[in-house]
């Protein structure tokens, strides 16, 4: 065959694709990639015949395109529960496949990623030539950052959304019992100025009840223990085979990367001096050691001057379980959900830097009383308002606890779940903005934008276009309906 | 903190002599053009692959010095002379001896070193001086490529056992080499290999190219 020849698949279940023959077909460890014409979508065969043959390894596909498809709802043959709204939330963060080629061969067809996740013209300051290639995340976590344009890399606010992004569709796998088994800066693609993320080779999932896949992940992202026991065949009680806990190793070192541009166990420790292979295998395995292991420093590199000390207490505790703690002991690591739901807390604690040259540009506000910069130092010298949101507990009227905090910033939005209870910020809520905080006049306001029944401190009724000013020691409701926020406002 | 990123280095053993000239050494030239094009696109390769290419025709010199993929230029290639294989395989091990880091109790080393070793004739120099010298320094990964019908695949068995035999001397053929080689280096400097010992897993080599057993 020869490249830029069209050939013709059949679809099981009927049907047919076309797709162009290219002998420098992408090839992956895997897998080899051919496009549609129209490069909507991919179409992918194993490069090993044998395995497309495998009928587990066929059945294991099956049930990941139909019954365990989050991209689908539920009504059309996808994951149960599952609705058309977040099936259409979810389609845009996996490249999720959809259908099964029979012949010429076994193979499968994905959709092609949305466009935010290719290069586009003007991306290298050094004449790289990136068009087209897709944005791997250590493009811009990596050594090869000076060479990337400053407009294609965002800043530390939309680098913690790409976390968010990330954590949330990595919750939504594990949610269903799926693992994902390959997590890694190249089948994670992220675009940092849309600050997202989209999750790519689904097809080696290790599925609940199916013949697991053949991956043991890629370097820098697999899981010690994996490993640590490499040696033992795959049929051996004592080999550690990927699944959901060695992908929430992989998660948070992406999540590290992605917030710090270092990788959590490249530090200068030096394990063995017999070989490359022989201190590689010690530090990313049995010996591995967190840089930023507080009571073990040997793999501490001396520059480190931003550390998860910089980002709130909450991630802070989450990366020593996952990386000291639980970096030998996989029922230490925190899982998808406790990250997301960390991660969106420390979203609410954003602060703008002052320092308009702030590389950055955007901070996790740690300390009230100590409001500083951890990227260049600059110390914040405007008020600080912080709101406590409070929930009623059921059954204990006038009792309340607190459920979240927000420390404002000039034209923050605020959205249903800063007013409701029972409403969490996750793929199933609206995003439409309720509120918003604004400064005016020297005076903080938050501005109702269609909240029903928000209440001024004193008990008046806040409609649409109005505001409760945000002064220290108020307390009022963000809504009076059932499951309503109250808020407290303090000022620093 | 790059400082701690294990290097991968990379070298190219090229045959210069007389029989390459004219179409094979440019399709060599351009050969190199397109795997620096191909490595470029891989943040992986760009971040690991260290590169130097050694040429060889009546003797052998390193024409590019082991650099960091970024900074590296494409060297001035000319043909003419004999094969002295021997000497290249010389000048590998004094190279890897001056330029491949150890691991010491305070740096990490590099990577096993990858060579690719391209001829299209028999040695003309003694091959076993150079086969001594490169048993001196740490082992390597080495890939030797017969290209055309007078290159003798029983000597480079001799140097490694993992020797690929080009029936033609094309440039669509060294095209096909050059594109086999990034694609090696891409997934040298992806794969696990955290097994100690290991032998290297590289893609299956080009339509045209067969193992020699």
């Amino acid at each position: 065959m020869r490249s830029g020849e069209i050939v013709t698949a059949a679809l099981e279940g009927g049907g047919t694709i076309e797709f162009v023959y290219d002998a420098n077909a992408p090839r992956g460890g895997m897998k080899h990639t051919f496009f549609t014409p129209d490069r909507q979508y991919a179409v992918q065969f194993f490069n090993d015949p044998s395995d497309g043959m495998n009928p587990n390894i066929q059945d294991r596909i099956r049930t990941i395109v139909g019954v365990y498809n989050p991209t689908l709802s539920e009504e059309n043959g996808g994951a149960m529960g599952n609705t058309e709204k977040t099936a259409e939330y979810f389609r845009s963060r996996f490249c999720w496949p959809v259908a099964i080629v029979s012949s010429p061969e076994f193979g499968i067809v994905c959709p092609a990623y949305p466009k935010r996740f290719f290069f586009g013209e003007g991306a290298s300051t050094a004449g790289l030539n990136l068009k087209g290639k897709d944005k791997k995340s250590n493009w811009f976590t990596g050594r090869m950052r000076k060479y990337i344009s400053p407009g294609e890399l965002g800043d530390f606010r939309t680098m913690l959304g790409a976390a968010i992004c990330l954590s949330r569709s990595i919750r939504r796998m594990h949610q269903a019992g799926l693992a994902h088994s390959d997590l890694s800066c190249n089948n994670v693609l992220i675009d940092p100025q849309t600050g997202s993320t989209v999750v790519i080779d689904i097809d080696s999932l290790v599925v609940p009840g199916k013949y697991p896949p053949e991956v043991c992940g890629t370097k820098g992202y697999i899981a010690p223990e994996v490993i640590a026991t490499m040696e033992y065949d795959p049929g051996d009680p004592r080999r550690c085979l990927p699944c959901v806990s060695t992908d929430l190793h992989a998660l948070p070192v992406l999540i590290y990367e992605y917030l710090f541009l270092r990788h959590p166990l490249v530090g200068p420790k030096v394990y063995s001096t017999a070989s490359a292979e022989e201190d590689d295998f010690l530090g990313m395995g049995p010996m591995a050691t967190f840089i930023e292991n507080p009571t073990d420093k040997s793999n501490r590199p001396p520059d480190l001057k931003v550390t998860i000390q910089s980002l709130s207490k909450g991630l802070e505790k989450l990366f020593l379980r996952a990386f000291v703690d639980g970096l030998h002991d996989p029922s230490e690591r925190p899982t998808a959900m406790e990250w997301e739901s960390e991660l969106l807390k420390a979203w609410d604690r954003l602060r703008r830097c002052e320092n308009p040259r702030c590389e950055k540009k955007w901070f996790i506000l740690r300390d009230e009383n100590d409001p500083v910069c951890p990227f260049c130092k600059t110390r914040v010298t405007d008020r600080i308002i912080r709101l406590t949101l409070k929930s009623g507990v059921r059954g204990k009227k006038g009792i309340y606890r607190d459920c979240g905090e927000i420390i404002a910033y000039d034209q923050m939005p605020l959205y249903d779940w800063h007013v409701y209870s029972n409403v969490h910020n996750d793929e199933k809520a609206s995003t439409e903005m309720r509120a918003y905080i604004c400064k005016h006049r020297g005076m903080w306001l938050l501005v109702n934008n269609g909240v029903e029944g928000m209440t001024s401190p004193t008990g008046r009724l806040v409609p649409k276009g109005q505001a409760v000013e945000l002064r220290n020691g108020a307390v009022f409701r963000m809504t009076d309906r059932e499951n309503g926020l109250l808020c407290e406002v303090s000022v620093y | 903190m790059s400082d701690y990123i294990r290097r991968l280095p990379v070298y190219l053993l090229l045959d210069c002599s007389g029989s390459m000239s004219g179409e094979p050494i440019e399709a060599v030239k351009q050969g190199i053009k397109a795997l620096l094009s191909e490595l470029k696109g891989d943040p992986q390769a760009l971040e690991t692959a260290y590169l130097s290419v050694i040429t060889f025709n009546s003797t052998a010199r390193q024409v590019s010095p082991l650099t960091e993929l970024m900074l590296f230029k494409e060297p001035e290639l000319t043909a003419g002379g004999a094969t002295a294989l021997g000497g290249a395989l010389t000048v590998l091990a004094d190279c890897i001896k001056n330029e491949v880091r150890t691991s010491t109790a305070t740096q990490k080393g590099d990577w096993k070193p990858l060579v690719f070793l391209l001829t299209d004739g028999a040695p003309t120099d003694n091959l076993d001086d150079g086969i001594d010298a490169l048993k001196q320094v740490a082992t390597s990964n080495i890939i030797a490529c017969a290209a055309g019908a007078n290159a003798n695949t029983n000597t480079l068995r001799k140097i490694t056992n993992n020797v690929l035999m080009m029936n033609n001397l094309t440039a669509g053929d060294l095209a096909a080499f050059f594109a086999w080689v990034s694609g090696s280096i891409k997934a040298s400097s992806k794969s696990i290999d955290a097994k100690p010992g290991e032998a290297i897993q590289l893609p299956p080599p080009p339509q045209g190219f067969a193992i020699v057993p």
